[in-house]
């Protein structure tokens, strides 16, 4: 079990600075819940992520693949002069221009839902449902040798920073 | 926020020399080459340093349409451009004395013997092209300075009605030079070879415009921050600099792909006979390169994020990119003047001289106006690093 205190904004405005305050003031922010993507954000959390490199993995592999098909298909296989064209012709690059974005998008966007162990009707777990509509979650690991007094004092400094509800809840491990 | 640009004397000084380059080149030019060839080398200056400033008041106006926040603080760089259409106005003014010697279709007598050229006329004739000449610039000069003088007074009276009036005024700029960039391109460019056409060649010598506008106001921007002005150019509006030259790259590969691939499937005679002399001739090379650098390069280069953001490696990429343009027009304009591939330093000089004269009117006005407009509604989206 593990305790996440929450902060709850109307304002994404507010949550950015929120979100200063308490890192200057030693504070981990664990992660953020908003219903839409917030500019800063990235940066202040210092996410990162690898998935551009796999992009463009699968984009030239993607290039490639097209471009063995096709060469197959229209040298070796079945050839067919038409128009006096040369068999290995340049009108390959339309189909691996459309063939490179659609294999680097198709499994940038598989292998997304692996990595973030998604799949279609998988039930969501959210700190607070009302992040999908009109709320910010700012969701703060809370240590488990935290006592009470500490935890009030952090309370507080949500509440100062400009939170509308503070609250405490549970996760289980593995979800 | 009053800051103005000074410039120094040694800039001064540079730009004057680099004119005086050019002028040395021009004159050696006609002296020592035929008055063609120095003709279209004029003509390729020109419509270069035009379409850097066209392009780079076509990005000013689609800011204004789009309401675009980040960029507020960098509006100033395509006003100051502005400035050099005046300019530009009198040396293409001057290349009516060289019609003759470039366009085939002035010729009264070649027109008389050619069917072709008959029907091409009521276009293609000198009255109207040097009308279409004058209506065209003075459109452009107007409207770029209507926006920029409404800028102007925008810092002085503050509110949101300059903002709207600004906005309309952009409007209008950007169908007005849909229309008449792409006839100006035909005229000029398009029509050195007569016989042949392309719909989609203007579309390329716009996005070509378009690309390497935005690739000088991002230069330029870098260049000034360096020398201590504009602190809000971040790692994110440099990122955003670098996206619009990645997608431009893009839609130019597409551009030029577009009318490649199609007169090469076609493969009819009067349109192939474009790509002859550019890609079995001595232009081969060239022709190769154009891709390479205006395509390639800042495609594979400028994918990387990190390289994106950073401010050194970007101006790198727009100094190829400085070069790419010239490769481009230069693969428009040479192969239909002559079959001999040969750049001397006389195309090198002269393309010093009309950089030295785009610079110094470029940072001539720059240096005339406050360089940030400081009473725009969105400046603070622009300024603050918070929020964009």
């Amino acid at each position: 079990m593990k305790t996440n205190i929450l902060g709850i904004y109307e304002d994404e405005d507010v949550l950015l600075h929120a979100i200063d305050k308490l890192q200057a003031d030693g504070i981990v922010v664990a992660d953020v819940y908003s219903p839409f993507p917030i500019h800063g954000i990235w940066s202040r959390l210092k996410l990162t992520t690898r998935l551009p490199y796999a992009t463009f993995v699968y984009g030239a592999v993607g290039a490639v693949a097209i471009f063995m098909m096709l060469y197959w298909m229209s040298v070796v296989s079945y050839p067919l002069k038409f128009g006096g064209k040369p068999l290995n012709t340049l009108s390959f690059i339309i189909i691996m221009f459309v063939g490179t974005i659609f294999i680097g998008t198709l499994l940038t966007f598989l292998t997304y839902l692996g990595r973030e162990k998604m799949f279609p009707g998988k039930q969501v777990i959210l700190p607070d449902p009302r992040s999908t509509e009109d709320k910010f979650v700012l969701v703060i690991a809370k240590p488990e040798d935290m006592n009470d007094q500490e935890t009030k004092h952090l309370m507080k400094m949500l509440k100062e920073t400009g939170a509308t509800e503070i609250k405490e809840s549970t996760v289980n491990d593995h979800e | 926020m009053d800051k103005k640009v000074q410039l120094s004397g040694k800039f001064k000084l540079i730009m004057l020399v680099m004119i005086v380059l050019g002028v040395i080149s021009v004159i050696a030019g006609f002296v020592t080459e035929n008055g063609t060839r120095t003709w279209a080398n004029l003509l390729l200056n020109n419509y270069y340093f035009l379409s850097i400033a066209m392009g780079a008041l076509f990005w000013m106006a689609i800011q204004a349409v789009t309401q675009s926040g980040w960029s507020v603080a960098y509006l100033r760089i395509p006003q100051a451009m502005s400035n050099y259409l005046i300019v530009s106005f009198v040396l293409f003014a001057l290349m009516f004395l060289g019609v003759h010697d470039l366009y085939h279709w002035t010729h009264a007598d070649a027109v008389a013997q050619d069917p072709l050229l008959q029907h091409k006329a009521p276009y293609l004739n000198l009255p109207f092209f040097a009308l279409r000449f004058v209506v065209f610039f003075g459109l452009w000069i107007f409207l770029t300075y209507r926006i920029k003088s409404l800028s102007l007074r925008e810092d002085k009276v503050g509110g949101v009605a300059y903002f709207s009036k600004i906005e309309f005024a952009s409007k209008v700029f950007i169908f007005v030079f849909a229309f008449s960039f792409s006839l100006f391109s035909i005229d000029w460019l398009m029509s050195l070879d007569p016989h042949w056409y392309s719909t989609i060649y203007v579309v390329k010598k716009f996005i070509s415009a378009f690309f390497h506008g935005v690739a000088a106001i991002a230069a330029i921007a870098i260049i000034l921050r360096k020398l201590g002005y504009l602190p809000m150019l971040t790692k994110e509006h440099i990122a955003n600099f670098s996206r619009y030259i990645f997608a431009l790259s893009i839609i130019w590969a597409y551009m030029w792909l577009s009318q490649y691939l199609l007169i090469w499937y076609a493969n009819i005679p009067e349109e192939t006979i474009y790509y002859v002399p550019r890609e079995m001739g001595e232009y081969k090379t060239m022709f190769y390169t154009e891709l390479l650098v205006n395509w390639a390069f800042p495609f594979l280069f400028l994918m990387w994020n990190r390289v994106a953001k950073n401010e050194n490696l970007v101006l790198f990429a727009v100094l190829v990119l400085i070069v790419g343009q010239w490769v481009e027009l230069y693969m428009s304009i040479m192969p239909s003047i002559e079959l001999k591939h040969a750049i001397s330093l006389i195309e090198v000089g002269t393309f010093i001289g009309f950089a030295g004269l785009f610079g110094l009117v470029t940072g001539y006005s720059l240096s005339k106006m406050p360089l940030i407009p400081k009473n725009h509604p969105y400046l603070l989206e622009s300024t603050t690093e918070e929020h964009f």
